[in-house]
């Protein structure tokens, strides 16, 4: 979604509500708190220095100018939409000019705008939702569109689902999970990632169902498991990645960090991580698709996650979602040697592969990531493994081969539902066996 | 000789490699298979010749993805040649059913007054529209010789997407087409982009040339990865083919 469609959509989400309010109160005594955006306009900035990013994040403090931020101040290049009410246009204007900060008038009249028809009519041409329960789950969505649906599921949620940055991508973009927690403090943990791999479409897309699923599911299917445990919900593990694959090319697997005097970019964040680093079952040539990186954790996309698990202590099942291949893997792939706790491991892919074929009869297979699809070192769930996170288990979705990463969007919501089942599996296992 | 777990790579991996000689072989889009899961496997280490691989496995239609049932194959994977296939599996398509679907696909193309141009089977989306759809399973068949060429015992294939394709209008009975497609290579992730060059005349065999841009000699030539300078590899001159 582009950034004009963000400024729109979310003029949408903002405007309907009031709109409608307004419209109801057509023909009352209007009160003085009746708000009405007569005059408001839109202010955009966009930040070009750290000095002009130190001014408009002050701008936040000012609380009697009653700015309304639409796009909040981000980083240097990122635009910062403001709606201003009309008596702090002149003061804030004035602010800006004395410091040197330029602006553009982006809505000369917000009162305009307010408009339920002319809102519909964009809303149908530009097929926005205004709410998680009209959003499209049968496509594709870019990056913008899966963060804005992120910010419509909490504002939803507020007491269950909340959003955490846990760092920045090789080319500044927020990293963003999702956690859906019905409270306590630092409760056992159920750690799920998807989109690590960016071509492996079917897998975020898979996410944003995931996260709808959790919160439909709080009260009914998933309340045991959330009255002792959170959930976090990583939806795209590597957005420049992702946003490549819109823009350039739909096969790029990797990050897009350019480490020194490497003629090709990106590491694969699958094979980054600090579990048998450096050993057989990934590449040291740069332009590999399975570039380990110069070190491990060198890429801010792993190293934001090294860091969470570590902070946070006490995650208990981590599952980490690719395609294609229909599968169920757990460690390890770095090495033959079988994990202490294979047998149960086992077990429970067993029931979880079963219960993902109740569904539609997609066959799957299990088993350790090294005899059932390839040695591969410095994995995501070897790593999480060896931190004492027992139930570490890694999907490859649909399909197998024929479509490959180009899934048809048909087959999303099917394949979301089938994995939803399996995650059950392990949700329930790891519940009931907590360590 | 021993037998094999049926989830071990190395078990679908030789499935595949049955099916790319099938696929490539049959020449019919409409019997084009899939793997869909491997019931049995078992392996033979042949000191001097290679490793060879006795299969028994189920399979979906490639094209309309419903169960086209189960195939008998061995591969044996030598160590400088291609590996050599023998591959039989049960109808479950009556005979003259799959020779009309092959013919509507055949005339569609043959009729054409203007060359069939397109780009991205299937798109990012995974959508294909109707009338490409033969045009996919023409690649996935000729694609399957490439890749049948390739497959070893710890390399894999899979047509990951048509880049583009171009009809050449041919005065003969024959369909003519040029291709670039996407290789997925596994288990090294990598994409490969062959330009392939196939003719069509309803019986096999199916004749595809074909050049990667792994292949010694398209680096050699420093033809490099621009689309436009593979066609000159080619014969040209018609019938000369």
């Amino acid at each position: 979604m582009s950034r004009g469609a963000v400024r729109t959509w979310d003029i949408f989400i903002r405007l309907e509500m009031r709109a409608l309010l307004l419209l109801a109160a057509l023909g009352a005594v209007a009160a003085a708190t009746t708000e009405n955006f007569v005059g408001h306009q839109v202010l955009r900035i966009v930040p070009s220095s750290d000095a002009e990013l130190q001014k408009v994040r002050e701008l936040q403090e000012l609380e009697h100018l009653q700015l309304d931020f639409w796009l909040s101040p981000r980083g240097l290049g990122d635009p910062v939409d403001i709606r201003v009410p009309f008596p702090s246009l002149q003061p804030l204007k004035a602010h800006l000019e004395a410091n040197g900060v330029p602006y553009s008038i982006m809505i000369e009249d917000v009162q305009a705008l307010v408009d339920l028809e002319q809102m519909q009519m964009l809303r149908r041409r530009r097929f926005m939702p205004f709410s998680t329960s009209t959003f499209d789950y049968t496509s594709y969505h870019t990056l913008d569109e899966i963060y804005a649906f992120m910010d419509l599921l909490v504002a939803e949620n507020p007491n269950f689902v909340s959003k955490l940055e846990i760092g920045h991508t090789t080319e500044n973009r927020p990293i963003y999970v999702l956690k859906f927690s019905k409270g306590g403090t630092n409760r056992p943990a159920i750690w799920i990632d998807t989109g690590i791999h960016s071509r492996e479409w079917v897998t975020q897309a898979s996410g944003v169902w995931f996260a709808k699923k959790i919160v439909q599911e709080k009260d009914e299917g998933l309340a045991n498991i959330l009255d002792q445990m959170d959930i976090f919900l990583e939806i795209v593990t590597n957005p420049d990645g992702f946003v490549f694959t819109h823009t350039s090319n739909r096969m790029w697997r990797k990050t897009r960090s350019k480490h020194s005097g490497a003629l090709c970019v990106g590491v694969d964040p699958n094979r980054n991580w600090d579990a048998g680093f450096g050993g057989s079952g990934a590449s040291s040539n740069p332009c590999s698709e399975t570039y380990r990186g110069p070190y491990a954790n060198s890429e801010p996309e792993v190293q934001a996650i090294v860091d969470f698990v570590k902070n946070h202590g006490n995650i208990k099942a981590f599952i980490s979602i690719h395609s294609y291949s229909q599968l169920l893997l757990y460690p390890y792939g770095y090495t033959t040697t079988a994990v202490p706790d294979k047998e149960e491991l086992h077990q429970v892919a067993k029931e979880a592969v079963a219960a993902l074929s109740s569904l539609y009869g997609t066959n799957y297979k299990y088993g350790s990531i090294i005899t059932t699809i390839y040695q591969a070192s410095g994995g995501t769930i070897d790593w999480t493994y060896n931190q004492g996170i027992k139930y570490s288990f890694t999907f490859e979705l649909r399909d197998t081969g024929r479509y490959g990463f180009l899934l048809p969007a048909s087959q999303i919501v099917p394949t979301a539902q089938e994995t939803w089942k399996a995650l059950e599996v392990i949700m329930a296992h790891t519940r009931g066996h907590l360590y | 000789m021993h037998a094999l777990n049926p989830s071990d790579r190395h078990a679908s991996r030789a499935a595949w490699t049955a099916l790319h000689y099938s696929n490539y072989h049959e020449a019919s889009p409409s019997t084009l298979r899939a793997l869909r899961q491997v019931l049995k496997a078992t392996v033979k280490i042949i000191p001097e010749v290679g490793v060879k691989y006795y299969l028994q496995f189920t399979t979906d239609g490639y094209i309309n993805g419903e169960n086209a049932g189960s195939c008998l194959a061995t591969v044996l994977y030598l160590k400088k040649s291609p590996p050599e296939v023998y591959i039989k599996c049960a109808h479950t398509q009556d005979k003259k059913q799959i020779q009309e679907e092959d013919n509507k696909f055949y005339h569609y193309l043959h009729h054409q007054t203007k060359p069939i141009i397109a780009n991205n089977i299937p798109d990012s989306h995974g959508n294909i529209d109707r009338a490409h759809l033969p045009l996919w399973g023409l690649a996935i068949a000729g694609s399957s010789y490439i890749m049948l060429e390739k497959s070893t015992e710890n390399l894999g294939y899979f047509m990951a997407q048509v880049k583009a394709v171009k009809q050449r209008i041919r005065k003969d009975s024959a369909v003519e087409f040029e291709f670039i497609i996407l290789l997925h290579e596994t288990p090294t992730q990598k994409i490969e982009l062959c330009h392939m060059h196939l003719i069509w005349t309803l019986s096999p065999p199916l004749r595809v040339k074909y050049i990667c841009t792994s292949d010694n000699h398209w680096l050699e030539d420093g033809s490099g990865q621009d689309y436009g300078s593979a066609a000159g590899l080619f014969h040209e001159k018609e019938g000369n083919f």
